[in-house]
Parts: C-alpha cells; structure tokens; sequence
C-alpha cells in the first residue's frame, strides 16, 4: 500500500486505545477483537481519532521525535499498511 | 477427579459475557442457552450487575458482552451501558434487533455503547421467520440495522449458518454490504444447549460446508477492505478443535442471568462442578481460585493423545463440554479432533443426519421440561 500526501487517515469505527492499568500497558479495543498495540503503534494510532493527512501525521511525528521526514515516512508506511490490514485504521481518499 | 491443589490463576480475563436475561422474542433451534431457562423473577438486579461491572473491570476484564436472550428486554440496559463507559469496558451489545426503536437504540449510544452485534437468522423473509420462529423478524432487522449505521455505530451482522439457510450464503455477504455493516460472522452452528437438541435438523452436509468455506473466501478477497469476514467451521466436519472459548477460563467469564459465574456457556452440562455465583462471592476470587475453573487449567488433567501433543498449547484438547456431551468424559479428547479414536463415530454421526431429512425444529422456549438429549 502506497500513502499519497493527501490521503486521510483515520481509526476505523468502533477502535478505541486506552491505558489498562491491571495489564501496565495500552490495549487496542475493537469489535470483538483486543490487541497490545506497540508503543510507537500507540503514539500513531493516538493521532487519528480524526481524519488526519497522511503529509500532516508524518510532519507532527518528524516534529515530536526530531527525526528527518523521509525516514517518518518510510517507517510510518510499513506500519500503516499493517493497520489498515487488521482493519483498525482506515484510509479515505479523494476520488478514484 | 483432579484433587491436585492448585496456585490461583494469574492472567486476568478479557471478556465478559452479560447474559442479562434468558427472555427472546425469538426461539432459535441453535440457541446456545440451556435448555432449563431461567425465568425473569430470578434474574438479578440492577445493583447486582453494576457491582459485577466494577469487580469485572479491577480484574482485568476489557470487553462487555451484552448477551442474553435478548438483552434489550431489560430496561436497565441504558443504566448498564453508562456504567460499563464509566469503568472504560467496550460495550457490544448481542441483539436480535426485532423490538428495539429507534429512540432506545439512541439511548443506549447516549450512554456509551461502543458496538452492535445483529444476528440474521436468515436473508429470506420466510426463512428468517421460520428459524427465529417470529414473524416479520426479517424487515425489522434490516430497519434496526439501518438505524445503528445512522447513527455511527459499528455494526457486525452475525449469520448463525446451518443446513437449512447455507445455500443462501452469497446474500449474506451482499446484505451486510448492503447495511454497510463493518463485519460479518459466519458462524456453523455450534451443537450445545438447543442446538444439540436439533443437531440434526441443523446439520450441515459436507458439501454445503465446502462451498461455505469457498465462498467466505471469495468475498474477503472482493470485499476485504470493506467488510471484516470472521468465519467459524462447524466442529464435527474439522480436523482440529477449536479452542473452545480461548481455553477453560483463560480468557472468557460468564455471568448467567441468575448470577452463576460459568467459564462458558455449556460448562454446566459437566456433573460435578459447583459453580459460584456473583451473590455469594467476589468475582476476583471465582475467577482466580474457584475449583471450577481451576478445574480444566493447565494440563495435568489431560489423558492422551493430548497430553504429548504439541497441539495443546494452541487448542487446549479442545472443548471439555463436548467431550463430556459425546463421550460422558469431561477429560477426554474433544472428538472433534481427528487424533481422537471416537472421531470417525462422530462425523459418520453427522454425514448420516445430514442426508437424511431434516426433523421439525424443536423451538427454544421457556419452562420446556429438559429431556433427553441425542449422543
Ligand atoms: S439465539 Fe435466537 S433465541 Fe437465542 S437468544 Fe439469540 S435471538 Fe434469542
Ligand atoms: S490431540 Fe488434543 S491437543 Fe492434540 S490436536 Fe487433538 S485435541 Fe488438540
């Protein structure tokens, strides 16, 4: 999966994050699934409880973490695509 | 029996399964209730539940199922929503859909519902009607759907699927693309409770199960990016079990309308197991100490083939309610493995049902006397 600079990325419906205190770690809840997403997981996925560009989530991380956009970028691509898989975050596009 | 003590448990559960009441507009032949139902002057009170709620999120529990019967009879339903969105537990509520309006329904995403779980029991009117045995259930269903999707809700569409609905799989996957449903479980009929009671009625014949597994495979390659597709095979055809409920108490606690606590819905179909109830005591200590769910944990209790199988750290032998139905040994291998010597027996068992005609549904109801049950 490719990410345009535009496309809008997003937690699918019904996914919420949260810390869990008894487990000391955060848990991704979703329609009859949970997962322990890892701490950079988190950070992203913290990112999208609204639609946000693919452009901005990169340049916010690049910002946070001091670290060249290219780099955010390639690493972001390979994670994203997994969530967008395990259909916990989705992406709208424009057109076609 | 298993006198070795035992540790407590340590890992916390995940889910809990609200049975809230046993009372259904509906009367599913699968039904996986008992078949002694509980009648509502037993049900437990408001308070009760809350409580459990708040004891249920101290240990760990992360995932509500609102269950029942149909849940939505209760009209606490809203008070239990709001307090499970307080404690931060995910709601999902496990409805037939025929009786909620359209305000109940904003009430309880008011007060917190994070997902709606539909059940179809058929896409033909008249079959959905037959099966459920509630007329017009087909076209309430689709409008209460449509009213969870208005409002932004997450909606899965549960299809129960067996011999009599199979044939019309396709028009599931088209229905819930149609409702714009985010998933779709395509579940076989698991025989336990009322299913049992109509196994074969129910049973599937090997070759609609064939096509069920080409066409769910179909529609995740077409729509996979639309709609999640959870599919679950119906033991007697599989070659390994399932791990029934992720393990005896690993995973899932159940809360029976009166307040016993069970590890899954068939557990007391076991003799000699005395299970706790929330009244008597704390869920933290059923959970972690009780004999009965202590009982199937770990592995001391398995017998072979099991015992020596690396398989068993993945299904657990498989489930001990089958085990216990098929071959009146809770300890034994679940049949439903191929490794099991009674295998052969129980699939020849279900291919002779399945071609033979299917006998009249004997519909789920309540105060039917509990009667003998086919092996
Ligand atoms: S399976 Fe059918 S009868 Fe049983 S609770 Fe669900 S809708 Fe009611
Ligand atoms: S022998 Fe037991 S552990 Fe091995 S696959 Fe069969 S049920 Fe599972």
């Amino acid at each position: 999966m490719s990410l345009a600079p535009e496309d809008r990325l997003v937690l699918a419906r019904g996914v919420r994050v949260r810390f869990d205190p008894v487990r000391n770690c955060h848990v991704l809840l979703a329609p009859e699934r949970v997962l322990f997403p890892c701490p950079t997981s988190v950070e992203i996925l913290g990112r999208l409880a609204e639609p946000r560009p693919f452009a901005e989530l990169v340049a916010g991380l690049a910002a946070e973490f001091d670290a060249p956009e290219e780099e955010i970028r390639a690493d972001l691509e390979g994670l994203l695509a997994d969530l967008v898989a395990q259909h916990v975050v989705r992406v709208e596009r424009r057109g076609p | 029996m298993n006198a070795i003590p035992r540790e407590p448990w340590r890992e916390p559960p995940i889910g809990l399964l609200a049975e809230l009441t046993h009372r259904c507009p509906l009367a599913c032949p699968y039904c996986s209730n008992p078949l002694e139902l509980t009648a509502r002057e037993r049900e437990l009170s408001t308070e009760v539940w809350l409580r459990v709620l708040e004891e249920a999120a101290a240990l760990g529990v992360l995932q509500l199922h609102l269950s029942g019967g149909e849940p939505t009879l209760r009209t606490d339903l809203e008070a239990i929503v709001a307090r499970a969105r307080a404690l931060e537990l995910y709601s999902n509520l496990i409805t037939a859909g025929v009786g909620v309006s359209e305000r109940r329904l904003e009430a309880l995403a008011k007060a917190g519902l994070d997902h709606v779980q539909l059940s179809v029991q058929d896409v033909d009117p008249e079959g959905c009607d037959r099966i459920g045995g509630f007329k017009g259930s087909l076209a309430r269903k689709v409008a209460f759907a449509r009213a969870v999707r208005a409002l932004g809700l997450p909606l899965t569409l549960n299809a129960v699927v067996h011999r009599h609905n199979l044939d019309r799989l396709e028009r599931f996957v088209e229905l819930a693309l149609e409702l714009e449903a985010d998933r779709l479980e395509v579940a076989h009929v698991q025989y336990y409770g009322w299913a049992l009671a109509n196994r074969a009625a129910l049973m599937p014949t090997r070759a609609q199960l064939d096509r069920s597994v080409e066409i769910v495979k179909a529609a995740r390659e077409r729509y996979g990016d639309r709609l999640l597709i959870d599919f679950v095979v119906p033991d007697y055809y599989a070659t390994h079990p399932k791990p029934c409920a992720s393990g005896w108490g690993r995973a899932v606690i159940l809360v029976a309308p009166d307040g016993r606590v069970l590890p899954c819905h068939a557990a007391p179909t076991i003799p000699g197991l005395d299970f706790p109830s929330v009244k008597d005591r704390p869920l933290a200590w059923i959970w972690h100490e009780s004999p009965a769910f202590q009982r199937f944990r770990g592995f001391e209790w398995m017998q072979e083939p099991c015992r020596s199988c690396p398989r068993r750290e993945i299904d657990f032998g498989g489930c001990r309610c089958q085990a216990m139905q098929l071959l009146g040994d809770p300890e034994a291998t679940d049949p439903a493995c191929s490794l099991s010597p009674h295998h052969a027996r129980i699939r020849a068992l279900a291919e002779a049902e399945a071609a033979s005609a299917p006998p009249p549904f004997r519909y789920r109801r309540l105060a039917e006397p509990a009667a003998a049950v086919p092996a």
